[in-house]
């Protein structure tokens, strides 16, 4: 009968994960303050950006705009005024 | 993904737009930060000029910020995977078969994907082996891989834009895309299945120090050059063919990185990361070693240039490896003829026809090298080579990274129409570095360097053993190294 091995396990750990459920969604748009995060390739929001702003005049679209793939965040101070935010297209 | 899930958790609804072909990472990625459901709209890279696509997803993105809650959405918990020590127990063959299997990925198209190994066959870590193998470090089996020593990362693709990173000692190593940690024992089962002996294992640990190959989720399993006495204590291969197959040390050493990226870091294509067409340099390993002894006198070591002993050896990550190419540039005779007797197309080229050397073989090597490419480069010369460049004037390594470097200014107009500097100057919108001025500020006559932002950092010699005047190079320059002594 052949010897029988233990093997081990050669992934690495993986810490527990607290899961957390989405924040409220928003009753209605207007006069809302939407923050607009972009980041990594322009070409789809040039136009996004235009059409938001001009279908959705009541909201209050705020906006950071990035080329690196990395987003910059709201501040603290900002995010007291934030309702929302679009993220995209990296994360 | 961290700042989206504090949004969500601070109480601020998001929404991701993110490209089709992302859309299996972007759900993996929710649920290592703790937002499984987090919403998200597909988007179509290839929408001609946007517009249409930008339309297309107007309506689901708002959508998404006031639809009410789904009752699964609402949901807590913690997600735990298991990962038990013991994988299989069983007989040897038994444990082959277990290890070769393979999961599915549907965007492979079916092509299988190995679940625990590169692709090819491994040596099984069974206990036994497993613990030979930690008979090659003094560090504790159930030690958690830290950062050896403080240090600070400079350079890199994004270094235009971002600050330096401080690191300090004892910061436990993440292994990525899954952001694991991993202990000495978990190093040395992937240290056994790569087939590497037991005293090489101070390397093994040294590479999971420097995050194993792993980089930010695609290091494909990264390179590594090794400097310091201990190439000749365990046979690294530093003469002729170091990238070619053959030695057992540098070929199991390479190829631990790949497992360490898919074992302890979770690499899944297309799910945990996303590459393009990965590397066909650092495939299934690469590594090599310095062969110190073939420097001209004056010439420090990379351990000696990186703040290190010269007896002592360290390991220091290569960056992205192959966008130089790789391998030999030209034929050696002809650089030999250059040298000797001033024949040959490169006399012909530096208008030395007939003068014998020492001549500057650097102004043949770089010429339009800057053309469509930026950044920097490691030189791997053999040292006849490096002797004749010191005898042409260039006394120190930094000498020939200093001249080698201001080559590369050219005028701002120029510099405009490079396929990287968009993003690497964030539109513009940053500092350039030797001006200390905001880019905006140039005059389109202004110099500035295509060749990198520094000389050091952005440029490498790494003298090997060979008697053929054939030098190589590729990508990237000096990075922080890692202490392989520290790991003995």
């Amino acid at each position: 009968m052949s010897e029988i091995y233990m093997c081990l396990n050669p992934t690495g750990n993986q810490e527990p994960v607290e899961l957390f459920p989405l924040a409220p969604r928003l009753d209605t748009l207007d006069g809302k303050t939407i923050h607009l995060s972009i980041c990594g390739e322009a070409d789809i929001w040039v136009p996004l950006e235009k059409k938001l702003k001009s279908d959705y005049p009541n909201v209050n679209w705020t906006v950071k705009k990035r080329y690196h793939i990395v987003p910059w965040e709201v501040t603290e101070e900002e995010r007291k005024t934030t309702d929302a935010v679009i993220l995209g297209v990296c994360w | 993904m961290p700042y989206l899930t504090d949004l969500e958790a601070s109480g601020i609804p998001t929404v991701l737009v993110v490209f089709n072909e992302e859309m299996e990472k972007v759900k993996h990625d929710a649920v290592i930060h703790g937002v499984p459901k987090l919403r998200f709209v597909v988007a179509s890279r290839n929408s001609l000029g946007g517009v249409s696509e930008a339309h297309k997803i107007l309506e689901p993105v708002l959508d998404a910020l006031t639809r009410p809650l789904a009752p699964e959405e609402k949901e807590k918990g913690t997600w735990a995977p298991k990962q038990p020590r013991i994988l299989f127990e069983g007989t040897l063959m038994e444990a082959e078969k277990f290890y070769k299997q393979t999961i599915n990925i549907p965007r492979l198209l079916g092509a299988p994907f190995s679940k625990y190994t590169d692709g090819l066959p491994v040596v099984i870590p069974t206990e036994e082996r497993v613990a030979a193998m930690l008979k090659g470090t003094s560090h504790k089996p159930d030690e958690i891989i830290r950062l050896q020593r403080d240090m600070v990362i400079r350079g890199g693709p994004t270094a235009a834009v971002e600050k330096p990173i401080v690191r300090k000692k004892g910061d436990v190593i993440e292994f990525m895309p899954m952001y694991r940690t991993a202990t000495v024992e978990q190093v040395a089962v992937n240290a056994v299945m790569a087939g590497c002996e037991p005293e090489y294992f101070p390397v093994v640990l040294a590479m999971a120090e420097s995050g194993g190959g792993t980089g930010d989720g695609r290091g494909g399993g990264g390179a590594f050059l090794v400097s310091g006495p201990i190439y000749k204590e365990i046979g690294m291969n530093v003469t002729n063919f170091i990238w070619g197959p053959g030695n057992p040390v540098n070929k199991t050493l390479g190829r631990v990185g790949s497992l360490m990226w898919r074992n302890l870091g979770g690499y899944e294509e297309t799910i945990s990361t996303i590459i393009t067409l990965g590397n066909p340099v650092t495939n299934g390993g690469f590594i090599f070693a310095e062969y110190a002894e073939g420097l001209p006198n004056g010439w420090l070591g990379l351990n000696e240039e990186l703040g290190f002993k010269k007896d002592e050896s360290v390991l220091m990550p290569l960056g992205m490896m192959g966008g130089w190419g790789i391998g030999q540039q030209h034929a050696p005779g002809v650089y030999r003829s250059l040298q000797r007797t001033g024949h040959g197309a490169m006399a012909r080229f530096l208008g030395v026809k007939g003068i014998p050397g020492p001549h500057n073989y650097l102004v043949y090597l770089i010429k339009d090298i800057w053309a469509t490419m930026e950044g920097g480069f490691t030189l791997v010369l053999p040292p006849q080579i490096a002797q004749d460049l010191y005898d042409y004037g260039f006394k120190t390594k930094q000498s020939i990274y200093e001249w080698i470097w201001k080559q590369s200014f050219e005028p701002v107009g120029r510099f405009r129409m490079r396929g990287s500097q968009d993003y690497l100057t964030n539109g513009w919108l940053g500092i350039e570095k030797t001006s200390g001025k905001p880019w905006r500020e140039l005059p389109d006559d202004y110099m500035v360097p295509a060749g990198g932002d520094d000389p050091f950092d952005d440029y490498n010699i790494v003298v090997i053993n060979m008697e053929e005047t054939a030098p190589a190079r590729f990508s990237g320059g000096h990075s922080p190294a890692f202490s392989i002594d520290a790991w003995r």
